[in-house]
């Protein structure tokens, strides 16, 4: 890696091959950022607490809905209340994740496509897409992360499941494509803001969008099944990997929810480059 | 008096054109939360299956239930009022109604109305789009009394809601950053006062519980006068009595952190 160009850690090993210099060390440019965020968290750590409480909050109303719900039927679409719980668990991994990691960097990168600011970026060594997405983490979501955790190990405790090695290892690369697919999306929205300059209100359509994947697939019927299981990857990101731990993996399944990630990232990236040649930085 | 019903009536007019400007953004944020019903009528729909009734109701009622709550919800709810209040707060546009003969409440107030109406009725576009799929699922019931006891419910919630918003708004006397406690209380708010499940299907003592807090006021008491969920007149005046204690309460709780706030807020600069 270039350490000129780096401004966190200047003065370290001074890199000699100019063909190391044109491709920086990504893993350790992510860890600069990383513990910048845990240095920022830590320096307000009232704020941290606060909004690590604000997430446990919504995620207790999901909790308690499912509660209520059950206290009155058995079963929604063939899934029983804990079956239930461990779907929203999932839901709730993908989407803590998805906040922790990526959501206010790229919200940042549509306001500075707006401002101007994004010159900043281009101005880097490295891909523009990588600097844009990994800016800095929310530790709060990443804290509850550690809740939706434990909310899929409760209800697969209460279902008496033991899942072996090797499908918990699946559930974990089938969430890795449901992350893939929920950050593709939001990539996909923001970029807009390089065709058209307002785009307000699309973390609406974000959350909007997640309400469905809450929901058993089961329940879908019709042109919502057209739209919502098949057009738009919403249900399936958190459907298949709660049901990969719930049976056992169904190969069909898996294998789409794969191909579907890899379409919809290579889709956003494309957007995203696109729109990046359209991109003229603001006049003031 | 008419004066000063003058005065807020010009507040109100700028507050209504200075909202048409938004027409864009609460359409848009209509018709987000249809997707929120077509969640809700599948879950719902699913959690019906096999079943005449859920908790002595059946589906088209608690179906006209959450779309009841959803068109009442764009013409009562605080939405960003809190935020428009704090960021006056910390800017110091504030410091201009400690000079004039305006009450900063009345004025909010008057702004807040002028909203309300313009995201109510904008509101309906997409129900009127909607309103050929969900018709067969609207069942209200007919009484007379429902209106004349659902509108001032309705009307004390804005009430609530509002100034509850503008408690928090407040919060900035003291605090840097409210954000937070306005999500945090938001997720309370959601739960409590019937935004996730009619709050009749709570467990019994939870039930009775909800009954005696603010939240239960906010939302889901005129919704439940109007479609159905609460039957007996009798128990809906005394809700509107307690609805009516609750608003006091909070009016008084507005004016005293607004001039216990006001102790602490130096106006600089001019």
């Amino acid at each position: 890696m270039n350490d000129k160009t780096n401004p966190i850690t200047p003065g370290a090993e001074h890199s000699r091959e100019p063909a190391r210099a044109a491709r920086p060390n990504y893993l350790r440019l992510w860890l600069a950022s990383a513990r910048y965020s845990v240095v920022r968290a830590m320096m307000f750590r009232m704020d941290f607490l606060m909004w690590t409480l604000v997430e446990l909050f919504w995620m207790g109303v999901n909790v308690a809905m499912v509660a209520v719900i059950y206290r009155h039927t058995d079963s929604i679409g063939g899934w029983s209340q804990y079956e239930m719980l461990l779907l929203i668990g999932t839901s709730m991994i993908i989407q803590r994740l998805m906040m922790g990691f990526f959501w206010s960097n790229i919200f940042e990168f549509g306001r500075n496509i707006r401002t101007g600011h994004f010159d900043f970026f281009l101005a880097q060594p490295g891909n523009v897409l990588f600097m844009v997405s990994t800016r800095k983490l929310d530790l709060d979501s990443l804290a509850n992360v550690v809740v939706a955790i434990a909310v899929v190990i409760y209800s697969a405790g209460k279902l008496g499941l033991h899942p072996g090695v090797l499908d918990i290892a699946a559930y974990i690369l089938l969430l890795a494509c449901g992350l893939a697919v929920n950050y593709s999306l939001i990539v996909l929205a923001v970029s807009l803001t390089f065709w058209v300059i307002k785009t307000e209100g699309i973390e609406g359509s974000y959350f909007s969008l997640t309400e469905f994947s809450r929901l058993p697939r089961e329940v879908f019927r019709g042109l919502a099944n057209v739209i919502f299981v098949y057009a738009l990857p919403v249900v399936i990101v958190t459907n298949i990997p709660a049901r990969a731990l719930l049976g056992g993996i169904r190969l069909a399944d898996a294998a789409w929810l794969v191909a579907v990630s890899a379409a919809w990232f290579g889709l956003a990236v494309f957007v995203f480059h696109r729109g990046l040649r359209r991109y003229a930085s603001a006049s003031s | 008096m008419r004066a000063a019903l003058n005065k807020y009536r010009h507040v109100f007019l700028v507050g209504l054109q200075g909202n048409i400007v938004y027409r864009w953004h609460f359409t848009l944020r209509a018709t987000f939360s249809f997707f929120h019903l077509i969640v809700v009528f599948l879950l719902w729909g699913a959690a019906y299956a096999g079943k005449t009734e859920i908790g002595g109701f059946a589906l088209d009622q608690t179906l006209t239930y959450f779309v009841t709550m959803m068109v009442l919800q764009f013409f009562i709810s605080a939405f960003n009022e809190d935020y428009q209040i704090s960021e006056e707060i910390r800017n110091g546009l504030i410091n201009q109604f400690l000079l004039k003969p305006v009450n900063y409440f009345i004025y909010r107030l008057s702004i807040f109305g002028a909203a309300r109406l313009v995201s109510g009725l904008l509101a309906f576009v997409p129900l009127l789009v909607a309103l050929p799929l969900i018709h067969d699922q609207l069942a209200y019931p007919g009484e007379a009394w429902r209106l004349w006891l659902g509108l001032p419910a309705a009307a004390m919630s804005a009430l609530i809601q509002f100034s509850i918003a503008f408690c928090f708004g407040m919060l900035t006397f003291w605090f840097l950053e409210i954000q937070s406690f306005i999500i945090l209380s938001y997720a309370i708010e959601t739960l409590l006062a019937g935004q996730v499940f009619p709050l009749d299907l709570l467990p019994p003592g939870i039930y009775r519980l909800s009954q005696f807090l603010p939240y239960y006021y906010q939302m889901y008491f005129p919704v439940a006068i109007f479609t159905g969920r609460i039957n007996d007149p009798a128990a809906a005046l005394g809700g509107l009595g307690l609805q009516f204690f609750w608003l006091v309460a909070l009016l008084a709780l507005a004016r005293l952190l607004w001039l216990r706030g006001l102790r602490r807020h130096t106006a600089v600069g001019g």
